[in-house]
């Protein structure tokens, strides 16, 4: 359901008909006078019914925006959980397939020590004095296996430790500026600025209430929103170290592929010199 | 146009072919350089099952490369033989699974042979989708991932293997063979909790394993989900955990209404897949049973 509207800001607050509210129990439709969050002075001022009707507008877009707002934000979350499902596939398949190239790696390593065993036996045939000659030269060594698995493991670890006391660090900020803050300020505010309707005066109460629910689920898809977002891109830092390594191996890989591929050949035509 | 004029030709081929078979096996052709004569079969073989395949007749190019394939088992080259039963169980896959298997089979016993575990596992994993797509024989597909599993351990490929396993564990606790999938996930989740990728995958294994104990029974679930969260306390702060905790309070309350709201509430933001929904339903289910059990 959110893909159709993915294109709209995370910060929602675009006038757009309002399809559920999950808020809405009751008929609180009907606009109450209601403290904060006024985008102009109209409470203030004498309770005229035109004003008082515009007043009661304006609330009413108001909790709509608010609305808006949560869902908007359930739909980043949604969004954002659904990058770190893909991302978290992505780097099993991303390990995977490092698996394969190391294994790769082995197995080339492997025959360039079989053409090296094919070499001698073909000299040997060649000629006496080639069999002289690897008699003296001894038994070729087997190369030493790289050690690489070690480093790759430990140097995303170090990454991710940094990401990690930064992530932290932009939480703290993130707390210093968080709208609880002027929320509060807003609700003493609204509790001064008593209207003179009576009934309206009262019915105003819970109209605050869901409008300072409304915040508050607002305020804490955004601290998950913050979470999340910290998780992903620490697991991006993590696939593009792993892909790096991956690179360096692959280049690697291709060299020696390409000298074996060398090596072969020149061993084919030697066979069919031998016949 | 093309395409009926390679059909003819590669079955002028493979003609060719079978004489030279039938000629090798005669007093003379076995005198006067067999084998060679066997390899221009193969190789005759091997032209005319791709003409096949350029004519999409799928079963005569699986045909031809069987031939070829046994033709090399004859001529002791098993490298060879190994590859064209592949190509044979390839294009068989377009028109009679049931013989593609056969094919893949014979290969894999080659590669066995020949100690390729690694190739031979892949060819596992093949056959096994045949089994899940074409043939719909879960239990067979369930243990040609086993099998394949197995061999990428041998091989040290433990993502591969871990990828197979996770297949087992999903058709394992679909068709309610509980203990299986619980302890493929409980495994692969706690190799997972160690690699600095592989983490962020970790919470879902242990939730999927924690959904089998509760099918199993509730109590396991407490006690599993406990265990989980001192094992990967990154575990207690993902939703998956939060939901999990909720379905727990609703079944010892019994309360139906707070089950599909969590359900429901989980579902807004991270919509929930097939396999998911079926567990769920069974958990639900047997909350219900539970209920009318009391009245």
């Amino acid at each position: 359901m959110w893909r159709r509207n993915r294109r709209r800001s995370k910060h929602g607050m675009s006038a757009y008909p309002k399809s559920h509210n999950p808020f809405a129990d009751d008929d609180e439709e009907d606009s109450k006078p209601q403290r904060g969050f006024n985008f102009d002075d109209d409470p203030e001022e004498s309770s005229l019914s035109p004003a008082e009707r515009r007043q009661r507008q304006l609330q009413q877009e108001v909790m709509r925006t608010a609305q808006s707002a949560v869902d908007s934000s359930y739909r980043s979350l949604g969004l954002i959980y659904e990058s770190e499902k893909v991302g978290a596939e992505t780097a099993e398949e991303l390990i995977r397939q490092g698996e394969a190239l190391k294994r790769t790696e082995k197995m080339i390593d492997n025959m360039e020590q079989d053409m090296r065993t094919s070499q001698r036996h073909i000299s040997t045939i060649k000629s006496v004095w080639g069999g002289m000659v690897n008699y003296f030269k001894g038994k070729p060594e087997p190369p030493k296996p790289a050690e690489k698995e070690q480093p790759v493991s430990y140097e995303a670890n170090s990454r991710l430790q940094n990401a990690l006391t930064e992530s932290k660090q932009q939480e703290d900020k993130y707390q210093a500026s968080h709208p609880n803050l002027r929320k509060l300020d807003t609700s003493g505010f609204g509790a001064s600025a008593s209207l003179d309707n009576g009934p309206s005066d009262q019915n105003g109460y819970p109209k605050n209430k869901h409008l300072r629910a409304a915040h508050q689920q607002l305020d804490s898809n955004l601290d998950d929103m913050s979470l999340g977002l910290g998780r992903l891109k620490n697991l991006g830092l993590g696939l593009q170290s792993e892909i790096d390594d991956q690179d360096v191996s692959l280049d690697a890989l291709l060299n020696k592929v390409d000298t074996m591929d060398g090596k072969i050949s020149s061993t084919n035509r030697q066979l069919k010199n031998l016949k | 146009m093309d395409n009926s004029g390679k059909e003819k030709e590669a079955i002028a081929l493979m003609a060719e072919a079978e004489k030279k078979v039938k000629s090798t096996q005669s007093f003379f052709g076995s005198l006067f350089g067999g084998s060679s004569k066997m390899e221009d079969a193969c190789d005759l073989y091997g032209r005319a099952a791709n003409m096949f395949k350029m004519a999409k007749n799928w079963s005569a190019a699986g045909n031809a490369f069987s031939q070829a394939a046994l033709l090399h088992l004859q001529m002791q080259s098993k490298h060879d033989a190994a590859t064209n039963f592949i190509d044979a169980g390839n294009a068989f896959k377009k028109s009679d699974p049931q013989e593609a298997i056969n094919c893949l089979n014979r290969a894999i016993e080659i590669y066995t042979d020949m100690g390729r575990f690694t190739i031979a596992a892949k060819h596992h994993v093949t056959i096994a989708e045949v089994y899940e797509t074409e043939l719909v024989d879960i239990d067979k597909a369930i243990a040609h991932y086993e099998q394949a599993a197995d061999y990428y351990k041998g091989e040290e490929s433990t993502s591969s293997a871990n990828k197979c396993l996770l297949k087992v564990a999903t058709y394992a606790a679909q068709l309610e063979q509980y203990p299986k999938a619980i302890e493929i996930y409980e495994q692969v989740a706690t190799h997972a909790m160690d690699s600095s990728l592989l983490k962020y995958s970790a919470k879902d294994y242990f939730f999927k394993a924690a959904l089998c104990h509760f099918c199993v029974d509730m109590l396991n679930a407490k006690l599993a989900v406990q265990k989980y969260e001192e094992m990967f306390p990154a575990f207690s702060d993902s939703r998956e955990c939060k939901l999990v905790k909720k379905l727990l309070d609703a079944f010892e309350e019994q309360n139906m209404d707070a089950y599909t709201d969590a359900v429901k509430e989980y579902d807004t933001i991270s919509r929930l897949d097939q396999w998911l929904t079926t567990m769920l339903l069974r958990i639900k289910k047997s909350i219900q049973d539970d209920e009318s059990d009391l009245r």
